[in-house]
């Protein structure tokens, strides 16, 4: 049974928590407000991250099951398609993004071609009628909107 | 004004045509989400936060929904446990044991039926017991100063990292990111900007609602993308949706010990409808189970966890409310609700918030005979949701996520910040880090903080404030004894049976 995961993550949390330690220690204070003021708590929070990453790297659980290669493809490209997504979101506009997204998740889950193109753009809608309309809450039209007059 | 003078005065709020709509929305949201294997009624909360504060909903029916949306979930998380034997969220494990039984044996009606009733029966009787008892502890809530909160917040912290995972030391390190997290942007003190990396939109930190979506919406996204492929057969013959009344009188005395074991359980900070489900059927087990018939589709191995993680559900509202406490990740995230609003739950909550805790308890009488209609006669509605296809839901929370996370504040890189949350929270999960003590920290950081400054303040940086009066010193022993009840669990529990983790989102 390995036991590398824990000890990995114990390192990365030993070295975020000297960074954070030492962006503390760095930051500007202008004038004493209060007996401890905005230095302590972070430092002492680097100190008790540091003492309990040694603690994973010296007792480390059992390796967890980490996701198969197929596994981690899907992952990224779900993730990949939220960055996507920030970027398309304001010159695409909500209701063309947001299709296309579901439509990429819906692909992404295996879903049929068609019936994932309609049921993307039928929920999209049906969210942008209830925020935009019955609630009142605004959403990006969008450049794309804009140009073909529907904006 | 006594108990019955202040319930009239919950119940008249409580019924307004508006809260009544919110506890129906609410509990019916909570079925449905409880339902759904991988959603859970954390989900379902993380996604209404925005939409509540943008329409400036009051607190009492933000409070009765939100409430109707978990304890609604206890009762829809049997409806797939028996069905499928998925359980719905991990409070129903137990429940899929039994009741799956009973469908294999061509009972899945009777199963659902009595799931329903216990159900009721272990909601109805913990909100008396909630009612009862909630004004007595508020009674001797003298005033905390800031000395006694930091130790409080010490307290809960604690609890939840010795209670909610397998390790402790991950619970502690993941209580320790949250507050890291916490002290992303403008310190409120000295007016110093901390880990902003010069981003504008960092100093006002991070924001919960974005934080809660990233870990519990789209994590769930990435995890449930492992599982394609995995088809469940959904046996749609549910026969009569009744039980005969020899087996409610049957029943009837495990439901009571099954009520009142998962309301203390629920009560005790840190613990929730997992472990209260986990121990009454333990206990009907060696109670009861004379003939062996425990395991093999007993009705009342049905009645018994059902009973318990319904009133484990009202039970929590005591520490949740009256101490500021959450036990599991669904309360950590109503916790952060409640402070978005201003709404402080503490030791004063019910002295200064009457109307908001009557109101609740009123709308918990009325939710629980709502649930109790749509989860007898219409239960066969519920069931279709089932059907819906993966590759059309997963998509839709998706959706729903981004409208919700944009509603805050109408930034694409608020989309990003999510993303990142959510692959963040998918990796912490995997290793076993709990999620509820990330959340409980981020909540809690600024206040922690600020009442140990505060307190330091007050007595010029003597730090033997900390633990000078009475309740300061009697919060900082249960903090330290409970960071030891893991192991005194471990030996209690019998051979070969692993206690699971209070997991309101998912089971693996």
């Amino acid at each position: 049974m390995n036991r590398r995961s824990d000890r990995i993550i114990g390192v990365l949390l030993l070295l975020f928590a000297i960074w954070y330690g030492y962006t503390a220690l760095h930051l500007r204070t202008t004038l004493l407000t209060d007996p401890i003021g905005p230095k302590f708590f972070p430092l002492f929070l680097a100190t008790l991250m540091g003492l309990l990453s040694f603690y994973l790297i010296f007792k480390p659980d059992p390796d967890p099951e980490w996701p198969s290669t197929d596994e981690w493809v899907r992952i990224v490209l779900i993730t990949l398609t939220f960055i996507g997504y920030a970027y398309l979101m304001n010159p695409l506009g909500f209701i063309v993004a947001t299709t296309l997204e579901m439509i990429a998740l819906s692909l992404i889950f295996r879903g049929p071609l068609w019936p994932a193109i309609i049921s993307s753009f039928v929920f999209t809608l049906a969210l942008y009628g209830l925020f935009e309309i019955a609630l009142d809450l605004s959403l990006p039209a969008g450049q794309l909107m804009k140009m073909i007059g529907l904006g | 004004m006594d108990v019955i003078g202040y319930l009239g005065s919950g119940f008249a709020v409580a019924l307004q045509p508006f809260n009544l709509m919110m506890a129906l929305f609410g509990v019916f949201i909570g079925t449905a989400v409880g339902m759904l294997p991988g959603i859970g009624p954390v989900n379902g909360i993380v996604v209404l936060i925005p939409l509540t504060y943008a329409l400036h909903l009051p607190p009492e029916s933000v409070l009765i929904m939100f409430a109707g949306i978990y304890y609604g979930s206890q009762y829809g998380n049997s409806i797939s446990a028996i069905l499928l034997n998925v359980p719905g969220t991990s409070a129903a494990v137990v429940t899929a044991l039994e009741g799956h039984a009973m469908t294999l044996k061509g009972q899945a009606g009777p199963a659902l039926a009595m799931s329903a009733i216990a159900s009721f029966f272990g909601g109805t009787v913990s909100v008396i017991a909630l009612m009862l008892f909630a004004p007595l502890l508020a009674q001797w809530a003298i005033r905390f100063g800031p000395a006694e909160y930091f130790a409080l917040m010490i307290f809960a912290f604690s609890t939840l990292s010795s209670l909610s995972g397998s390790n402790l030391f991950k619970g502690l390190i993941a209580t320790i990111i949250g507050l890291m997290l916490a002290t992303v942007g403008l310190d409120p003190i000295s007016a110093v900007d901390r880990y902003t990396f010069g981003q504008l939109k960092l100093l006002d930190g991070l924001d919960f609602v974005v934080v809660v979506i990233g870990f519990f919406a789209i994590n769930e996204i990435l995890r449930l993308s492992r599982e394609i492929g995995s088809v469940h057969k959904l046996s749609t013959e549910l026969g009569r949706v009744m039980i005969t009344l020899r087996d409610f009188w049957n029943s009837f005395w495990t439901m009571v010990r099954g009520s009142l074991i998962g309301f203390f359980v629920g009560v005790l900070p840190g613990a929730g409808g997992t472990i209260a489900s986990f121990v009454a059927y333990t206990t009907e087990k060696r109670l009861i189970d004379r003939e062996g018939t425990f395991g093999k589709g007993d009705i009342r191995g049905v009645a018994s966890p059902e009973s318990a993680n319904n009133a484990a559900a009202n039970g929590a509202m005591i520490p949740l409310l009256t101490l500021g406490v959450p036990g599991s990740e669904t309360t950590a995230v109503m916790l952060g609700a409640l402070l978005g609003m201003n709404i402080i739950p503490g030791p004063l909550f019910i002295h200064n918030n009457p109307t908001l805790f009557w109101s609740l308890v009123a709308s918990m009488y009325i939710g629980n005979i709502l649930l109790l209609i749509l989860n007898l006669p219409l239960v066969g509605m519920f069931v279709r949701i089932l059907r819906v296809p993966r590759w059309f839901l997963m998509p839709a929370v998706v959706a729903i996520s981004f409208v919700a996370v944009y509603a805050v504040n109408n930034s694409p890189f608020d989309i990003l910040l999510m993303a990142g949350f959510g692959v963040l929270g998918f990796l912490m999960r995997i290793n076993g880090f709990p999620l509820a003590s990330v959340i409980l920290g981020l909540v809690l950081g600024p206040l922690m903080e600020n009442n140990l400054r505060r307190a330091l303040s007050i007595s010029n940086g003597d730090w033997t404030v900390l633990w000078s009066s009475p309740i300061a010193i009697g919060l900082w022993v249960l903090a330290i004894a409970s960071l030891f009840l893991p192991l005194i669990l471990h030996r209690v529990t019998p051979e070969g049976v692993t206690v699971p983790t209070d997991d309101d989102a998912n089971v693996e």
